[in-house]
């Protein structure tokens, strides 16, 4: 069995909490034991790097440190934002050891920072640790008949220097793994637009209209969901959909679910565990099209005076 | 185009560059991050146009647009850039300079969006993790709005999707002691 540490994030305690649950169902199925950091602090968010430098090194940094006392050489992390600013941490402080020597002397009583430990979003664990073949093998319930739009947000593959992993424009990782699952990953083009992320309460306005184009271009897409790796664009998608579709008038419907419940359910975890009651648009509707054939839209039937044309120029 | 840049010691675009680590003068002006950018329709000047400022030494302009503010780090800009400047950390440069060297932006949004960060790491502070809904209750108080948001308690509460409580740090000293620390590296830093 394959050991890992965990970070969960504040969210994970608070509006994420399926998010959390689902993780652990996916890892346990895998067999991956997970080890929590003790003790963790939050990352600082956006918050602190908007406001301070050295807190924003600092925070995160503390994490790090304790993450090296177990003897796991990966951690994991299910939030975008929190792995965004440990990522950046990690990748600052190994370029630049004086940097790193400077913000230690703020992590109080705790150890030196030694950069040992490599970081991963869940996403990227899943894809590259677990790999596609043996997610596909651990399916027993397949949720074939969804067509699902994939949303990776800004912070799970940008900046590219910091996370090294996937496209930074079109990313597919998470389309592989939903289709890994049965389903049908739409073309949607709105994969790493931003959402409106930490303006959800400070500027509400901004996320309804970056958060509202998603939507729509999900909707376009011809997804019956949006499948999300990220608690804050979980949150703007789903618990602001109502205002947007009230601010725009437009009616979207759109359930937006995490990857790891998706997961969970196609290993065959029953679904009242997944905690879709804490979701405020309804699930129900798009789980219905499990099981349903999606027929492959036809190729145009040549006629004869094009085959004819075509033979011609040959 | 061509700018005539004060490229020299002491200058603000010296000291931008030397905090964002990447170099504004390579900016061509194509205007690549003003199109990809989310946000650049709510601010008073787009990336292109800070960029411009910095080098041409427009220090108190630049660091009283709210530009800078609304810039929400999602990186679009600088995967783009031609160039590759590193605009999320340039426009953070900029930001930190306003905070050390006392420049408000006079509007209320950026205001709000000042008061939030200052809200969520003094929730850091004392509890040593978020602690959402009192997070948001803080603001709401702060930015005397007492009813924003409020259409969504029933139901957000009611679900449970926003926890009452919060489990706070068992060192939450450690956590006291690195603000204390990080505010001296900051003075050390100017």
């Amino acid at each position: 069995m394959k050991k890992v540490s965990y970070f969960p994030g504040c969210s994970a305690h608070g509006t994420s909490e399926e998010f959390d649950e689902t993780v652990k169902m996916v890892m346990k199925t895998m067999d991956v034991e997970m080890e929590e950091i003790p003790d963790w602090n939050c990352c600082g968010a956006t918050s602190a790097h908007t406001l301070s430098e050295s807190l924003a090194y600092a925070l995160p940094l503390r994490n790090l440190v304790l993450a090296e006392k177990l003897s796991n050489d990966t951690m994991t992390i299910p939030c975008a934002s929190c792995y965004q600013r440990m990522k950046a941490t990690k990748v600052h402080m190994d370029e630049d050891p004086e940097l790193a020597a400077r913000i230690n002397t703020a992590v109080v009583g705790e150890g030196k920072y030694e950069g040992k430990v490599a970081i991963k979003s869940m996403l990227q664990y899943c894809y590259e640790d677990m790999g596609l073949e043996a997610i596909k093998a651990k399916v027993t319930n397949p949720i074939s008949g969804m067509k699902l739009a994939c949303y990776y947000g800004c912070l799970l593959t940008r900046p590219k220097a910091i996370t090294q992993f996937d496209s930074p424009e079109y990313p597919m990782s998470m389309d592989y793994i939903v289709e890994a699952l049965g389903a049908k990953a739409t073309p949607f083009d709105f994969k790493t637009e931003c959402c409106g992320a930490s303006f959800s309460i400070s500027d509400t306005d901004i996320v309804l209209q970056l958060s509202g184009k998603i939507l729509e271009m999900a909707k376009e897409s011809g997804a019956h969901a949006i499948v999300v790796a990220c608690p804050l664009c979980q949150s703007n998608l789903d618990m602001r959909q109502h205002d947007i579709e009230k601010k725009y008038n437009v009616k979207y419907d759109l359930p937006v679910f995490y990857l790891t419940q998706l997961m969970a359910i196609a290993f065959g975890f029953p679904k009242e565990k997944m905690m879709f009651s804490k979701h405020i648009i309804p699930v129900d509707s798009a789980l219905a099209h499990i099981g349903e054939v999606i027929e492959e839209p036809k190729k145009p039937v040549k006629g004869k005076k094009a085959v004819q044309a075509e033979s011609e120029v040959e | 185009m061509i700018t005539l840049s004060y490229k020299g010691k002491n200058t603000f675009l010296e000291a931008v560059n030397k905090k964002s680590g990447s170099d504004v003068l390579e900016c061509y002006q194509c205007g690549k991050c003003v199109s990809t950018c989310p946000v650049s329709n709510f601010m008073d000047f787009p990336p292109r146009e800070i960029m411009q400022m910095i080098k041409l030494e427009l220090k108190e302009e630049a660091q009283m647009a709210n530009s800078t503010w609304f810039c929400l780090t999602c990186s679009a800009c600088s995967g783009r850039c031609p160039r590759e400047i590193n605009i999320p950390a340039v426009m953070e440069a900029v930001r930190h300079m306003a905070i050390e060297e006392n420049f408000h932006p006079d509007s209320k949004r950026v205001k709000n969006i000042r008061k939030f960060h200052e809200i969520f790491l003094d929730m850091i502070k004392r509890y040593g993790r978020n602690y959402e809904l009192r997070m948001m209750a803080e603001f709401n108080i702060r930015t005397r709005n007492l009813f924003k948001d409020m259409h969504l308690a029933p139901t957000a509460l009611l679900k449970g999707k926003i926890p009452l409580g919060v489990k706070p740090l068992k060192s939450k000293k450690a956590i006291k002691k690195m603000y204390e620390m990080a505010e001296k590296l900051e003075k050390q830093n100017k």
